[in-house]
C-alpha cells in the first residue's frame, strides 16, 4: 500500500503506514525509527534516570513540564469500581472528601476519554480479562493506581482459586494504595503521588515509540 | 445460536485490528511480537458466546428473531452496583429479555473460611455485602454462638443492635442516592455520602474502621462503647435527620423521579416470594415479612417497631419502603441508647473455639433482605462448611422478570431499586 | 417451643418421625434426594404445616468416600421455628430433581450448587455456571478441591511464582537491582 503525496513521492519516512514497494521488498516499520530520530533531535527520548539532559530542549522541556502540569492537574479516572474499596472511592470523590479539587471530577465511564485506571476492588480471573481489554482502550497518556490490597497483592484472598493476586499481574502499575479498604485521605494521597510522577514522567506510561509490551506475560493462570 | 449469517456478520473491531495487524506483519515478513495462541482466557466471557446454547433458558435469551438485537451492559458500566453483566435482548430500546452473567467478583469467600478458624471467618465474611458489613458478620456470630451453646451479654446484644441499626441508616441512605444517581441526577449522591461519611465516622470510633468493620466476635463485640460516643452518637442524632430529610425533598416529589419509578417495575407480593426476594423489595410488595419479627434475634424482641409494608411494589414503592425504614432505624436507634445495660461486652470464650460437632442456621435482616448462614461444625477449629445465603443474589432473578417490556434506560431504575451489592451477589 | 410442629410433622410423615431433630429454634427432617419435590410440596401447600417461604438451598459435601447433601431451610408464619430438609445425594451419580417448579427463586441456588459442587438438578431449565468462566472445569467447594495453600502445605515447593525468587524478571527495576537480588533470581544462594 504505497502512500503518494501531492508531490508525487512516496511518503513513507516518518509516516506511520508500512509500504511496501512493487517488488515485495518491506520497509521497517517507521514509527519506532522515526520517532527514536525526533527524539533524540530534540533531546527528550528517555534518559534511564528519568528528567531531562542535553542543550537543545529549553523550550520542549518549560512546554513539557507545562503538559504534564496540565495532565497532572486533570487526571480524569475511569469508573473501574469492582468491590468495596469502589465505594471509598466514591466517597472520595463526594462532597466530605473532594477530589474535585484536584480536577479529577468526572469519572468517566468511556475508556477512551480516560486517564487514569483506579482498580478498586479485588479483581477477579474472570474480571481479569475485561479489565485488561479497558486497560488497552485507554489511550496514552494512561496511569494505573492499584487501590487496596486486593489490587496491591490478592489482600485477604490470598489463597483464593479465583482472585487474580494483585494486579500487576495483568497490567502494568504506577501506585500502589494500600489499605483494606483504604481511607478516602490515603486515597488521595496516592493521587498526591501520582501527580507527581505525573510531573516528572516517572510512570510505568512510556511514550509512544517506546511501547514495551502493554502488561507482563499472563498466560491464564495468574493465581 | 443467533440467526446472524456468517457471511455478511459484522466483525468485532478488535478481530479486525488482528486481521489488520496479522496481514501486514505477513505482508513484511514480521514475526507477531505476541504469541497467536492462546487468546486471553477471559475474554470467551465477554463476548456473547459463539457456541450452540447448552440450556433452555439460554436458548430463549440467546436467539434472535428479526429486529432485535443483543447488547452487553458489560461488567464495567456506569452504574454502582459494581461488576455486573447484564446480555439484554432488545428490539430498538425495549428489552425483550434478559440474562444476567455474574461471577465477575467471586472471590471463594466460602471456601476460604474452610481454612480459617471461627474468629477468622468474621473477617472474611465482611466483604461480601460490603455495604452492610456489619449484618455480614452478624449472622455468622449468631450461628457461631449456636454452635458453641453460648449467648453474647445483654450489653453486647443492644450495641450489636446498635451497630446493626446504624449500619442500615446509611445503606438505606446511599439506596436513595444510588437509585437518583443511576436516572442521572447527581446530587441526592452526594447529600447520601454526607450522610454515610457521618454515620461512618460514627462506626469508625466504635470499631476502628469505616467500611470492613472487624468487630463481631463470637460471643459478643470486640470494643465497649463509651458515653463519649454516646454523646457523639445524639449529636449526629439530631443531625441525621435533617439530612436524610434533605435529600427526600430533592427527591420523592420530584416530577421526574415520580414520572420515572411510578408503575415501573410492578413485582406483585405472590411473585416475589416465589422468587425468593426478601426484605425491603419484598415489604414494597405488600409481603409483612421481616426477620426481625419472624424469628427474632438479638433484642429485637424487646424493642417495640412494626413491619412497615407499601402494596404497590413498583420502584417508587421500594424508595418510600427504605425511607421509612430509616426512619424505624432512627427510631429503634433511640430505644437502643436508652434501654442500653451495663455489663460485659464478650463472654469468655477461648481464642480459637472448637463447638462440639453440629449444624445450626442463623438469619439477620440486612438492609438488603434476609440474610443467613449455615454452619457445619466437625469439632475441630475451622468450620467444616460455611454457607452464606446472600439476598441480593437472589433478588437478581427478579430482573428477567421485570424489566422485558420497558426501556434500556429504565433498567438502570429498576435494578437501583433492588439494591443489589455484587459482593453479596457473587461472594 | 417447636412441639406443635414437631407433632405436625411426625402425624404427616411417620417414616420420616426417626431421623428427626429438633434444636430449640429448628427442626430437621433427613431424606432421600429423589423425594425432595414431593416433601417440600406437601410442606408449602398443607394448610397447617404452611411453609411459604424457601429461605435458603445449599450443598454439603461430607468427604470423598460419602455422600452430598442439599439442605432446604424453610420458614412459615404458624410454626416459630426454621424447618431445615437435608437431603441425601449420592456422591457418585450426583443427580436430583429440581425444586424450580415450587419456587422459581431456587433458580439461582441451583445453578450456584451446580457450579460450586457439582450436583446436577434435573428439571432446571438453565442449569449452567454462574461463578466460574462457563469453560471451568472443577466443581471448587468439594473437598478434593484443593487450594493452592493446601499444596504448599505440603514439602512440595510453593505453587506462588511469588515464592520463587529465579521467576523474577529484575529488568523493570533497573537502578534498583543489587548484585544480590540478581544472585537470588539466577537461584544461587
Amino acid at each position: 500500500m504505497a502512500v503518494t503525496t501531492p508531490e508525487g513521492k512516496d511518503k513513507t519516512e516518518g509516516s506511520l503506514v508500512p509500504a511496501v514497494t512493487a517488488e515485495g521488498a518491506p520497509i521497517i516499520i517507521p514509527d519506532q525509527a522515526a520517532g527514536d530520530d525526533l527524539l533524540r533531535e530534540f533531546g527528550m527520548e528517555e534518559h534511564p534516570k528519568g528528567g531531562f539532559h542535553g542543550l537543545l530542549e529549553v523550550i520542549p522541556t518549560r512546554a513539557d513540564w507545562l503538559l504534564d502540569l496540565i495532565r497532572a492537574n486533570s487526571l480524569w479516572p475511569l469508573l473501574s469500581g469492582l468491590s468495596c474499596c469502589a465505594i471509598e472511592m466514591m466517597s472520595t470523590a463526594t462532597s466530605v472528601n473532594d477530589i474535585d479539587r484536584f480536577g479529577m471530577f468526572p469519572f468517566r465511564a468511556s475508556p477512551r476519554q480516560a486517564d487514569v485506571l483506579i482498580v478498586a476492588g479485588t479483581l477477579t480471573t474472570k474480571m481479569a480479562g475485561p479489565l485488561v481489554r479497558l486497560w488497552e482502550q485507554m489511550p496514552e497518556p494512561k496511569w494505573c493506581v492499584a487501590m487496596g490490597t486486593c489490587t496491591t497483592s490478592g489482600g485477604r484472598f490470598k489463597r483464593s482459586y479465583s482472585v487474580v493476586q494483585g494486579v500487576d499481574r495483568v497490567m502494568p502499575v504506577d501506585v500502589y494504595v494500600p489499605g483494606c479498604p483504604p481511607r478516602p485521605e490515603g486515597l488521595i494521597y496516592g493521587m498526591m503521588k501520582l501527580h507527581e510522577l505525573v510531573k516528572q514522567r516517572r510512570g510505568q506510561w512510556t511514550t509512544y515509540v517506546d511501547r514495551g509490551p502493554q502488561r507482563v506475560a499472563w498466560e491464564g493462570d495468574v493465581r | 445460536m443467533t440467526a446472524v449469517d456468517p457471511e455478511t456478520r459484522i466483525p468485532d473491531p478488535i478481530e479486525l485490528d488482528r486481521a489488520e495487524e496479522a496481514r501486514l506483519h505477513a505482508a513484511l515478513g514480521i514475526e507477531p511480537p505476541r504469541p497467536a495462541e492462546p487468546e486471553y482466557a477471559g475474554f470467551e466471557t465477554v463476548g456473547i458466546p459463539d457456541r450452540p446454547p447448552v440450556t433452555e433458558r439460554e436458548a430463549e435469551v440467546y436467539t434472535l428473531e428479526e429486529g432485535e438485537m443483543l447488547v452487553n451492559m458489560g461488567p464495567q458500566h456506569p452504574s454502582t452496583h459494581g461488576v455486573m453483566r447484564l446480555v439484554v435482548k432488545v428490539r430498538s430500546e425495549v428489552v425483550v429479555d434478559l440474562d444476567p452473567v455474574l461471577g465477575y467478583l467471586h472471590r471463594g469467600i466460602e471456601k476460604l473460611c474452610e481454612n480459617a478458624t471461627y474468629t477468622t471467618v468474621l473477617t472474611y465474611v465482611d466483604p461480601m455485602d460490603y455495604m452492610s458489613a456489619m449484618h455480614n458478620e452478624h449472622a455468622p456470630a449468631i450461628a457461631f454462638e449456636k454452635l458453641y451453646g453460648i449467648r453474647a451479654p445483654k450489653r453486647a446484644e443492644y450495641i450489636r443492635a446498635l451497630v446493626v441499626e446504624l449500619n442500615r441508616v446509611f445503606s438505606h441512605g446511599l439506596m436513595m442516592g444510588f437509585l437518583a444517581l443511576d436516572m442521572g441526577g447527581l446530587t441526592p449522591i452526594l447529600y447520601g455520602f454526607i450522610n454515610r461519611d457521618e454515620t461512618v465516622e460514627l462506626l469508625a470510633a466504635i470499631s476502628g474502621q469505616r467500611m470492613l468493620f472487624n468487630f463481631f466476635r463470637v460471643g459478643g463485640v470486640n470494643w465497649d462503647v463509651s458515653d463519649e460516643f454516646i454523646s457523639r452518637l445524639s449529636t449526629w442524632r439530631a443531625n441525621v435527620g435533617r439530612s436524610v430529610s434533605d435529600n427526600e425533598a430533592l427527591i420523592t416529589e420530584n416530577e421526574i423521579f415520580t414520572a420515572r419509578t411510578k408503575g415501573m417495575g410492578v413485582l406483585s407480593g405472590d411473585r416475589a416470594i416465589a422468587l425468593g426476594v426478601s426484605g425491603p423489595n419484598l415489604r414494597a410488595s405488600g409481603v409483612p415479612f421481616d426477620v426481625r419479627k419472624a424469628h427474632p434475634y438479638s433484642i429485637y424482641d424487646e424493642l417495640e417497631f412494626e413491619v412497615i409494608t407499601h402494596s404497590s411494589g413498583d420502584v417508587y414503592a421500594r424508595y418510600l419502603q427504605r425511607v421509612a425504614e430509616i426512619k424505624q432505624s432512627l427510631h429503634l436507634i433511640d430505644q437502643i441508647v436508652d434501654q442500653m445495660p451495663h455489663g460485659p461486652v464478650q463472654a469468655q470464650v477461648p481464642g480459637i473455639i472448637r463447638p462440639k460437632p453440629g449444624r445450626a442456621y442463623g438469619a439477620v435482616e440486612s438492609p438488603r433482605g434476609l440474610y443467613s448462614v449455615y454452619a457445619i461444625s466437625d469439632g475441630g477449629p475451622n468450620p467444616y462448611r460455611f454457607r452464606m445465603r446472600d439476598p441480593s443474589f437472589i433478588t437478581l432473578q427478579v430482573m428477567p422478570v421485570l424489566m422485558p417490556g420497558h426501556l434500556i434506560a429504565d433498567t438502570m431504575a429498576i435494578m437501583a431499586s433492588l439494591d443489589p451489592i455484587m459482593g453479596g451477589v457473587d461472594k | 417451643m417447636a412441639g406443635a410442629l414437631v407433632r405436625a410433622l411426625t402425624d404427616r410423615f411417620p417414616e420420616l418421625a426417626a431421623t428427626l431433630w429438633t434444636d430449640e429454634d429448628t427442626v430437621e427432617l433427613q431424606i432421600d434426594g429423589s423425594r425432595n419435590v414431593e416433601l417440600l410440596r406437601r410442606l408449602r401447600d398443607d394448610p397447617e404445616l404452611h411453609f411459604w417461604y424457601l429461605a435458603d438451598a445449599a450443598a454439603v459435601d461430607y468427604g470423598t468416600t460419602e455422600h452430598f447433601e442439599v439442605v432446604y431451610h424453610l420458614y412459615s408464619d404458624l410454626h416459630p421455628a426454621w424447618l431445615r430438609v437435608r437431603a441425601r445425594v449420592d456422591r457418585a451419580e450426583p443427580h436430583l430433581p429440581s425444586i424450580t417448579g415450587l419456587w422459581e427463586g431456587a433458580m439461582f441456588h441451583e445453578r450456584e450448587m451446580y457450579d460450586m459442587m457439582g450436583i446436577v438438578f434435573d428439571g432446571n431449565r438453565d442449569l449452567r455456571r454462574i461463578y466460574m468462566s462457563p469453560d471451568y472445569r472443577s466443581f471448587p467447594q468439594r473437598r478434593d478441591f484443593l487450594l493452592p495453600d493446601d499444596a504448599a502445605d505440603s514439602s512440595a515447593a510453593g505453587v506462588n511464582p511469588l515464592e520463587r525468587p529465579e521467576t523474577w524478571d529484575l529488568s523493570r527495576f533497573r537502578d534498583a537491582v543489587t548484585e544480590s537480588d540478581e544472585a537470588a533470581a539466577k537461584g544461587k544462594p
